[in-house]
């Protein structure tokens, strides 16, 4: 009896035109729109590169200059240094040519246009270069003899404390969350098909449900086919969403791809069960269900950042316990964590805490589906 | 003796004040076709659900195949076909793979049910469908699937709730000769219709509800003698003077003379020679007439007498 509900299940499943649309195919659009508008952001904003900076010289600074010499000569260089006059480096700087300016002389100051990652960085290494330059003096003073030893160092702890280390060996890419919360999205969708069991196995939501009723199923067995049916399918368009993004969009999940697909399963199990769950509490008709549950489910995006990078940290800030149980934000942090921590353990947590979820809305859901008989039909 | 395969007793159904079934007591035997019949909101298909064990009620028994009807009653269920008033088919799943799907709820063997299920095509006619998805048949073909859904096990009960409504007159012929068919080959059914009609060319036992209530029962013979009317004279004449319409309505075992449009109506309760009789009035009086017939009660002069002749919808 199971294995003849559950092909049956599969079989009106993946031919239903909706769960297509909307777990397959809206996916893959809104992926290739994603990749379109922020694929190479990233690359051209953000990524750390090359600084170009004006330095007027004021007054003669040997060891300042000899940092920057050594600074611009290493292979990665952080630093592209123009000399010019003061005027020719405003210029410079108005035009957008350089990120700012360093004044060389008894002191280093530096002006900039704009706030942003470049500018930061030059004032960083600006302020470091400062606060060692005492160091440099006094030892080539001492011991003029070190003083290129000395310079080198000063070089090479100046320039690190600029540079870009990363935490993982993760795609720091802030965009990538856009990605995730897609595939949070496509998880969260699947409370569609875990609606359609509790339709289907109540007399009071649908004729179906009447009839599957008056047979001689029990109904516990119905109800478990349906949704292991709706796992299946949830899985295959979850592996499908991940492998799409990976390997034909090419998007960077990061060193271990292999284990955002168990997370995603997880997810799109956590979206089947949310909407049996949901489904089977209250006695309005199909179509309100399913204008309710796309509603909920897309606020849900909305708050972990499907269409706000910063949403989610909004909601952190305000209401934290909303993304502990928000099962959008709960999927796209696992991601999260499987891309910026070097260890599993809160990745696992994340999972852990999906599978507690998953497991709360089937056992509610199997709970409010048992009513036998029903007051109205 | 007859077998009982269906025993209501007292049956009351509440929603909240209204009561929809009202101590409602019912026998069906088998291999009956008994219809069940009620203006809107009498509560036919409330019983129809309760006997299903759908519904929870108040008060009252359910015996099916003599054993108390529960939700887990499955032994039961398994010998029982439904065939409800909305059609409950799988939009996705084709003629074929739907009667499977639901023979397949209650037979487990899969050669067996293949033999069902061919057989269950063939008898709605839909050979030349099977591979059609529902929403490419017309509103017959998909009522006759429907039907083909809820009896293709074979059941001993089958309970079709107006498995009829919006169906062209060529589909209900064949779903009626169905029902008459599955009725010979040893099914007890119950059907609840508002077509008159229908219940009176197939049912052999027929009960009358209204507001909750059985109000009548029996054979169609038996239910026609239980009301006045025994015989409707109709008379076409051009012009009737009041004078004459009171003589008529004077004659023995006249009770009622109606003259509108140019039609004159008498009904009678009884008695032997009316038509002649009102003929005789006519001619002594000089007026010319028409066409004349006379009908004898149908099903709907005793369904209309006996739950009365308002707007049941305009009046909940």
């Amino acid at each position: 009896m199971f294995l003849h509900i559950l092909k049956y299940e599969l079989k009106n499943g993946l031919r239903t035109k909706d769960l297509i649309i909307w777990l397959i195919l809206f996916p893959i659009g809104l992926g290739i729109c994603f990749k379109v508008a922020f694929g190479g952001i990233y690359d051209k904003t953000e990524k750390f590169s090359t600084i170009p900076v004006a330095v007027v010289e004021e007054s003669d600074n040997a060891a300042f200059r000899q940092v920057l010499d050594n600074i611009t000569s290493a292979d990665d260089p952080f630093l592209k240094v123009t000399y010019a006059d003061r005027a020719a480096a405003e210029k410079l700087l108005d035009e957008g040519e350089v990120e700012g300016i360093i004044f060389s002389g008894d002191k280093l100051s530096l002006t900039v246009k704009e706030k942003g990652l470049p500018e930061t960085m030059l004032k960083s290494f600006v302020e470091q270069y400062t606060v060692k330059e005492k160091i440099v003096t006094d030892a080539i003073s001492t011991s003029p003899e070190k003083a290129q030893e000395v310079i080198t160092a000063l070089t090479e702890n100046t320039a690190s404390s600029c540079k870009e280390i990363p935490l993982t060996q993760g795609n720091p890419d802030v965009y990538i969350q856009y990605f995730y919360n897609l595939i949070a999205m496509v998880a969260m969708f699947g409370c569609n098909t875990g609606m359609h069991i509790t339709i289907q196995n109540q007399a009071n939501l649908s004729a179906l449900g009447a009839r599957n009723n008056c047979s001689p199923a029990h109904k516990s067995v119905s109800i478990l086919a349906g949704l292991a049916g709706s796992f299946i399918m949830e899985t295959f368009c979850m592996i499908l969403c991940v492998s799409f993004l990976a390997f034909v969009l090419k998007v960077d999940f990061g060193e271990r791809l292999w284990l955002v697909y168990p997370a995603a399963i997880m997810g799109g199990m956590l979206g089947v069960s949310f909407g049996f769950f949901v489904g089977s509490l209250t006695r309005v008709g199909e179509k309100a269900k399913v204008a309710l549950m796309t509603a909920v489910s897309m606020l849900m995006c909305f708050c972990s950042g499907l269409m706000l990078a910063n949403m989610k940290a909004i909601i952190e800030d305000k209401l934290p316990w909303f993304n502990r149980i928000n099962p959008a934000a709960v999927i796209s942090d696992s991601f999260y964590c499987l891309n910026i921590d070097e260890g599993y353990e809160r990745f696992i947590s994340k999972l852990l805490t999906m599978a507690a979820i998953t497991a709360v809305f089937v056992f509610l859901g199997f709970i409010s589906s048992r009513r036998k008989k029903y007051a109205s039909i | 003796m007859e077998k009982t395969v269906v025993s209501i007793k007292e049956l009351v159904k509440r929603y909240g004040d209204l009561i929809a079934l009202d101590h409602f007591s019912l026998d069906i035997y088998e291999g009956e076709v008994f219809g069940l019949l009620g203006p809107n909101g009498s509560g036919k298909t409330t019983t129809i659900n309760c006997l299903l064990s759908l519904l929870a009620f108040d008060k009252g028994d359910i015996e099916i195949f003599g054993k108390k009807m529960t939700p887990v009653s499955y032994d039961i269920k398994k010998e029982i076909g439904v065939i409800m008033q909305n059609v409950a088919v799988f939009d996705e799943l084709t003629v074929y793979e739907n009667i499977d799907y639901f023979c397949g709820l209650y037979i487990t063997d899969k050669n067996k049910r293949s033999q069902y299920v061919e057989e269950a095509i063939k008898f709605v006619g839909l050979e030349d469908f099977r591979k059609f998805y529902p929403k490419k048949l017309s509103g017959g073909l998909l009522r006759r699937l429907n039907i083909a859904c809820g009896i293709a096990h074979k059941p001993k009960l089958i309970i079709l709730d107006e498995p009829t409504v919006a169906v062209d007159p060529q589909s209900r012929n064949r779903i009626l000769e169905g029902i008459q068919e599955l009725n010979r080959n040893g099914a007890t059914v119950i059907y609840t219709s508002h077509y008159m009609e229908e219940v009176e060319q197939i049912c052999t036992r027929i009960a009358i509800m209204d507001k909750g209530k059985k109000v009548a029962e029996g054979t169609k013979d038996e239910l026609k003698r239980m009301i006045k009317n025994t015989e409707t004279i109709t008379i076409e004449i051009l012009e009737l003077p009041d004078r004459i319409k009171a003589e008529i309505s004077s004659l023995p075992h006249i009770y009622d003379a109606q003259y509108a449009e140019g039609r004159l109506t008498v009904s009678c309760s009884g008695g032997k020679h009316n038509l002649i009789r009102v003929l005789d009035v006519l001619q002594k009086n000089e007026l010319s007439f028409g066409r004349v017939y006379t009908e004898l009660p149908t099903l709907n002069d005793v369904f209309l007498e006996i739950t009365g002749k308002a707007l049941r919808d305009k009046e909940e």
